[in-house]
């Protein structure tokens, strides 16, 4: 069968679904996301303080603060005095 | 499942790390059509991941891509990646049958730009294996900035099938009608090329892998200082934190008989002299301590490695780590026996790296019929003739390279596809077909 080329995801989503755990993956990054994204609208913050704010712990929210970095999202911002720690803030 | 395409080439060689493309560069350059199948998305295996070489600090990329492009490229030269052989029997002396299966990438290698607007529209993101899942990667995405074939993927398990890669996608390389493809190869002789697998230091709970982030494997650390490396500079992943502090744990799931691997990794001293190094580069004010057992630096050039890297401030404390303790700021307790001294003592680092070990790769143990090719106690491809002929494995027209056989660095694996190579053009030449 031939499918139009740019419409083969909707091909094989019609023809096997799409995974329950993508789903929920997609769904749970959107989340984290959405709150760094929100934590970092109005100002510059480290991992710590981003941690503090969101609640989150700061193995997760470094995983994902650094991979929103990767993406083009999260730009690397100042580095504290004693060199040890990075703010981090929105592309804007 | 469809029927098999047949084909035929002179030589397969399974696996398309340092060992494997060596080989059959050599294969192909005496005149012989090879078959190069890979596993994963790209050639080069370990080494293409490392950030420089000991004992020589050479840039691991610059020695690896030229390679992995001259085995791209070779017109005798055939590379099969995300396929793996199921089965191989044989036949007769110069005729092996094996049945491979090649996984659809989604992407039509050849049209694909790697210009990756479909990462950009890719919403997903998942752990990216290629860093040791320090950092994500998007469910459509080129595995790193130097793979080869440098093109696009998609990790299908992860995608939610929303075609927003393939509506960016300017060449129209994305398909996600592609399907498994069966081959059935017809070959005179295999070399394989497997390679290794590295200690996962779960196994040891005390080190508190998994448990605290700031413990890294050796090879986490590896990809931090390499030029394709996840962040923008070494960072602890616990918190971000610069390390300040770092120790290595040497012997980790090696010569330790409670993990079942009483033997030497051969590589893990040297490589840990050599990001000890790189680390005093990147971070001139980091303290970094080796915690070893011994310090095996017997190949060419190492032992004066190992004094350099004892000049340039790098403290070895022959000492055996017993436990890693996490305190509440993320820095990690280690105690450890001091070997000299003979007492319990304890040291506060930023971070810790488990020099992991090497591991035999089990996936070929099931592939030739009725259990033919025979392992060593370890679970390595035996080798029949070890001072002899090392690549000749328990059948004939078989060969081994590179660390399939057991624990060795990058040189050695070079000579010993070289070895496998000319056995194995050997056997070709002895049982031409007239
Ligand atoms: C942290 C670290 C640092 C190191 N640093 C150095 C260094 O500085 N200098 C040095 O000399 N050495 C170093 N080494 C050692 C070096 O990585 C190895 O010597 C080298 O990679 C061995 O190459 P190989 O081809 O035998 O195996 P691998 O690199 O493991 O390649 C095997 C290939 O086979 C593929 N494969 C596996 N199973 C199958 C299958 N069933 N079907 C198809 N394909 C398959 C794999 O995907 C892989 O591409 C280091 C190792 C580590 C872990
Ligand atoms: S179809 Fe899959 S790979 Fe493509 S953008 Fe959507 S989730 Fe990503």
């Amino acid at each position: 069968m031939k499918v139009e080329a740019r419409k083969t995801a909707k091909y094989l989503r019609d023809k096997q679904g799409v995974p329950e755990k993508a789903k929920e993956e997609l769904k749970e990054y959107n989340r984290i996301k959405k709150a760094i994204t929100g934590a970092l609208k109005d100002e510059e913050l480290t991992i710590a303080q981003l941690s503090e704010k969101l609640q989150m712990p700061k193995p997760e929210v470094t995983y994902y603060l650094l991979s929103l970095v990767k993406y083009g999202i999260v730009a690397i911002g100042e580095i504290d005095d004693m060199d040890e720690y990075y703010s981090y803030k929105l592309v804007k | 499942m469809k029927e098999p395409k047949i084909i035929e080439y002179d030589a397969l060689v399974i696996g398309a790390g340092i060992a494997g493309g060596e080989t059959a560069l050599n294969l192909a350059n005496t005149g012989y059509k090879v078959l190069l199948v890979e596993k994963d998305h790209s050639l080069g295996g370990k080494m293409i991941l490392l950030s420089k070489v000991f004992p020589t600090l050479d840039c691991a990329a610059c020695i690896t891509t030229p390679k992995v492009s001259e085995i791209a490229r070779h017109k005798n030269i055939t590379v099969f990646t995300e396929s793996e052989v199921t089965n191989i029997s044989k036949e007769s002396a110069n005729n092996f049958v094996a049945q491979i299966t090649k996984k659809p990438r989604y992407v039509h290698v050849d049209d694909c730009t790697a210009c990756q607007l479909c990462e950009q529209a890719c919403p997903v993101s998942v752990q990216d294996e290629y860093q040791y899942g320090l950092i994500g990667r998007k469910a459509a995405y080129i595995p790193f900035s130097i793979a080869n074939p440098k093109a696009a993927v998609i990790d299908i398990e992860n995608c939610t099938l929303c075609g927003a890669c393939e509506r960016v996608c300017p060449t129209q390389c994305i398909d996600f009608t592609m399907e498994t493809e069966y081959y059935e190869l017809h070959t005179k002789t295999v070399v394989l090329a497997t390679g290794f697998t590295l200690f996962d230091p779960i196994e040891i709970p005390r080190y508190g892998y998994g448990r605290y982030k700031n413990v890294i494997t050796s090879m986490q650390m590896e990809r931090e200082i390499a030029p394709t490396r996840p962040y923008n500079t070494i960072l602890r992943p616990g918190d971000g934190k610069v390390p300040d502090r770092i120790a290595y744990v040497l012997c980790a799931g090696s010569r330790d008989n409670t993990v079942g691997n009483p033997n030497c990794s051969q590589i893990c001293c040297m490589y840990s002299i050599k990001q000890a190094q790189l680390l005093m580069g990147a971070l001139p004010m980091a303290d970094i301590t080796i915690y070893y057992i011994n310090i095996r630096s017997f190949g060419k050039g190492f032992e004066e490695f190992y004094q350099q890297a004892k000049s340039m401030g790098v403290e070895f404390v022959k000492g055996k780590i017993g436990e890693i303790t996490e305190k509440d700021n993320g820095d990690l307790i280690l105690r450890y026996e001091d070997i000299n001294e003979g007492v319990v003592k304890e040291a506060e680092h930023d971070m810790a790296v488990l020099s992991v070990g090497v591991r035999s790769n089990p996936t070929i143990g099931k592939i030739f019929n009725n259990g033919a090719l025979k392992f060593d106690p370890l679970n390595f491809v035996a080798q029949e003739d070890l001072m002899g002929s090392p690549s000749k494995t328990s059948i004939k027209g078989v060969f081994v390279a590179g660390t399939a056989t057991g624990p060795m660095d990058i040189p050695d694996s070079i000579l010993s596809a070289g070895s496998a190579a000319s056995e194995a053009i050997s056997y070709l030449t002895q049982h031409q077909e007239v």
